[in-house]
């Protein structure tokens, strides 16, 4: 807990786009150059990562459309991952943010990257943590969005009785939140599963080259969701891209690992001239 | 009342510890369990028992759609369905032919369930009664790919294409969501015009029930998960709506599928059937995990929260994969006894719920062809005629029913069928 005393003031956002058919709720937090995130498939938790990247950066946070508490329908405003990536250029500009760092995790790694290839200006710096968007015949990616609740533990940590996943994992102790939270957790395994389903794999093969953004891929080294196999393979298709592979580690390095995590990712961007 | 012989086709000789060794009845490998010999009976002997129902005077055979399972072989119901149709029409046997049916959330050549029903309904001189369910999880998701949270929008998109495709006298230009067709004109339309009205399945979704009831479709309640658990929130649940809309309770638009086993005795009925219907629904639906039959995405996010509330809709199913004989039988999943045991039960069961329909499951599981044959003939003889009569007199008229067999359809063509696309999966 004493790393959540951390935690910044957190404001929330409603910016308005996609022609008057969409709100999007966008957190932000810390100070500094403006750095955008982008949640997993189960739906935007502020944690650790995010606070300590806060106190050099100005961090926005958005939801995915229909994983916002109380408009959980915003999803049916999107149809195709084209129009998502979209939505997501349409914030970047209404946001006013001027090249962004782009950091995305599982789900929101792949949208960070179709981002950067779609509008290859959009950043000058992309941080993918255990990103979908890839496929190998001979490595293929488990399906956490079709798995058995018992079986999601396994998939999303080396060490599901360590510390930091037993944190991660632990329900809230009223039951009516608990449940709430379920709900809202499969729902967003829902409006993240529109833009993925049925197979992992919508044809970022063919775009990734266009990233000219200088790329850091974080893969857990134990990541049994999706092989720290896919690291080179994303490193081969990113032009200017190094890999830090980060032992003891499951599909969350920031969650799992969070201190090697963070100082890979503070390297990375310090050492590229972070603003 | 309507009665009717409602068939799976599984693999009817899986080893008994099945359960022990596989996880799902949805994943099941192929070749290492099955045998060539035993799949052609189980194929075989399911469709000699359908043809044998007919022949003993039910009102109607019927099969649904399950694809990659073992515990229904039946990945195009439409391909029985055909051969059913022919096959009771050379010999001269006024029954309905009632593919389930073919799952709209599953389908993505919709068009080609349009034609595959027109086509039934000529071969079967307009007997065919058209059912459309959304679709199971396993089966439109993950067999044919469809992301869940376009199940139901899809699904809604797909029988307004079918219901026009039947109807609309000029070709027409389909620019939908899901699919596009340049020219729409199928050969040949159904006999039964303006088409056959549709019956929808529904395990309980309120949203559903609504939507069968505001357009005049009839509703079919398949109760895997015991009716005696879940039949009055169910039944209660539907005619509420059904005041709420506006419509008369009309038992006609009320289908039930009940598994039952009649036997000369109660006792002789466990003896013959009770490892049976253990096998039936340890390996079938028991063997069906939890996110087989829903995934995320499939159910809006208002019936998630409902069912953690309150899973009573899914009775037995949490047990059913370690279900005793006895647990089947007071849950409902099965009525079980002598003639007169099962006529007093379902009788009382269909007066008190306002079923007109009842689809009997009277061939299942490991339930091998004699077995099969002699329970369908026991609820021929010594059941049906004292249920069949029950809603006589009660002033209401079958609007569900293929004309060529007694319904009387309403002939409307101002289907108010209008989805209403951006919201299609609020529950």
């Amino acid at each position: 807990m004493t790393m959540l005393d951390n935690t910044p003031q957190i404001s929330q956002e409603a910016v308005d786009l996609w022609g008057g058919r969409l709100t999007m709720r966008v957190n932000v937090a810390g100070a500094g150059a403006p750095l955008l995130y982008l949640h997993p498939a189960g739906g935007l938790a502020w944690d650790p990562f995010l606070s300590q990247l806060a106190t050099r950066y100005t961090v926005y946070a958005p939801e995915l459309p229909g994983t916002s508490a109380g408009d959980p329908y915003a999803i049916h405003a999107v149809d195709e991952l084209s129009d998502l990536v979209l939505v997501y250029e349409e914030l970047v500009r209404r946001l006013g943010l001027e090249r962004p760092v782009l950091v995305g995790q599982s789900f929101g790694g792949m949208l960070a990257a179709e981002l950067a290839a779609l509008y290859p200006g959009i950043t000058e710096k992309l941080v993918l943590l255990d990103p979908l968007g890839l496929w190998r015949e001979d490595a293929p990616i488990a399906n956490p969005i079709a798995a058995a609740p018992h079986e999601l533990p396994g998939m999303l940590f080396h060490d599901p009785a360590g510390a930091a996943a037993r944190a991660f994992l632990e329900p809230p102790a009223d039951p009516e939140v608990a449940a709430a939270a379920t709900a809202a957790m499969v729902w967003a395994l829902g409006c993240a599963g529109k833009f993925l389903w049925p197979v992992f794999d919508r044809g970022l093969r063919n775009r990734g080259h266009r990233i000219t953004a200088a790329t850091l891929i974080v893969w857990g080294e134990q990541d049994t969701l999706i092989p720290a196999a896919y690291a080179a393979e994303f490193q081969a298709l990113i032009p200017d891209s190094q890999v830090v592979l980060v032992p003891e580690c499951g599909h969350i390095p920031q969650v799992e690992q969070l201190e090697h995590t963070s100082a890979a990712v503070a390297e990375f961007l310090s050492a590229r001239g972070a603003t | 009342m309507k009665i009717t012989l409602f068939e799976q086709a599984p693999y009817r000789y899986l080893p008994a510890d099945f359960e022990q060794h596989h996880r799902s009845a949805c994943d099941t490998p192929y070749f290492s369990l099955v045998s060539r010999e035993g799949v052609y009976s189980s194929m075989r002997d399911c469709m000699d028992e359908l043809m044998f129902a007919a022949r003993c005077g039910f009102d109607g055979i019927g099969i649904t759609e399950h694809g990659q399972s073992s515990y229904d072989m039946m990945p195009n119901p439409d391909l029985f369905a055909s051969a059913l149709a022919y096959s009771t029409e050379s010999e001269g046997l006024d029954v309905a032919i009632i593919p389930m049916g073919r799952s709209l959330g599953k389908s993505r050549e919709p068009l080609r369930v349009a034609e595959e029903y027109a086509m039934i309904d000529v071969l079967s001189g307009g007997r065919l009664v058209a059912g459309f369910p959304v679709g199971l999880a396993y089966d439109a998701n993950v067999n044919n790919g469809v992301p869940p949270i376009q199940t139901r929008p899809r699904f809604d998109e797909n029988l307004e294409l079918v219901l026009r495709a039947w109807r609309d006298p000029e070709p027409f230009t389909w620019n939908g969501k899901y699919s596009q067709y340049p020219q729409v004109n199928i050969w040949p339309r159904p006999l039964q015009q303006p088409g056959p009205r549709p019956w929808i399945t529904g395990v309980g979704n309120p949203r559903t029930m609504q939507l069968t009831l505001e357009r005049d479709y009839g509703f079919n309640y398949v109760s895997w998960f015991g009716a005696k658990l879940t039949g009055k929130r169910i039944f209660d649940r539907f005619w509420e709506i059904a005041d709420q809309v506006g419509v008369p309770r009309n038992p006609y638009r009320m289908g039930f599928v009940q598994t039952i086993a009649v036997a000369e005795t109660d006792e002789r009925a466990e003896q013959d059937y009770a490892a049976h219907l253990e096998y039936a629904f340890r390996k079938g639906i028991g063997s069906i995990p939890r996110e087989g039959m829903m995934l995320p995405g499939g159910i809006d996010i208002r019936g998630v929260q409902a069912l953690l509330k309150d899973p009573g809709d899914f009775g037995l199913y949490e047990r059913m994969r370690t279900a005793t004989f006895r647990e089947l039988v007071d849950a409902g999943v099965v009525i079980v006894g002598s003639p007169s045991t099962v006529r007093e039960q379902i009788g009382e069961f269909c007066t008190e719920y306002g079923i007109g329909n009842l689809h009997c499951m009277l061939g299942f599981g490991s339930l091998l062809r004699d077995l099969a044959m002699k329970n369908i003939q026991l609820f021929a003889e010594e059941v049906a005629p004292y249920l069949r009569r029950l809603w006589d007199g009660s002033g209401h008229e079958h609007h569900w029913w293929p004309e060529r067999l007694g319904g009387v359809p309403r002939r409307t063509t101002d289907d108010p069928y209008r989805p209403a696309r951006e919201e299609a999966n609020v529950r």
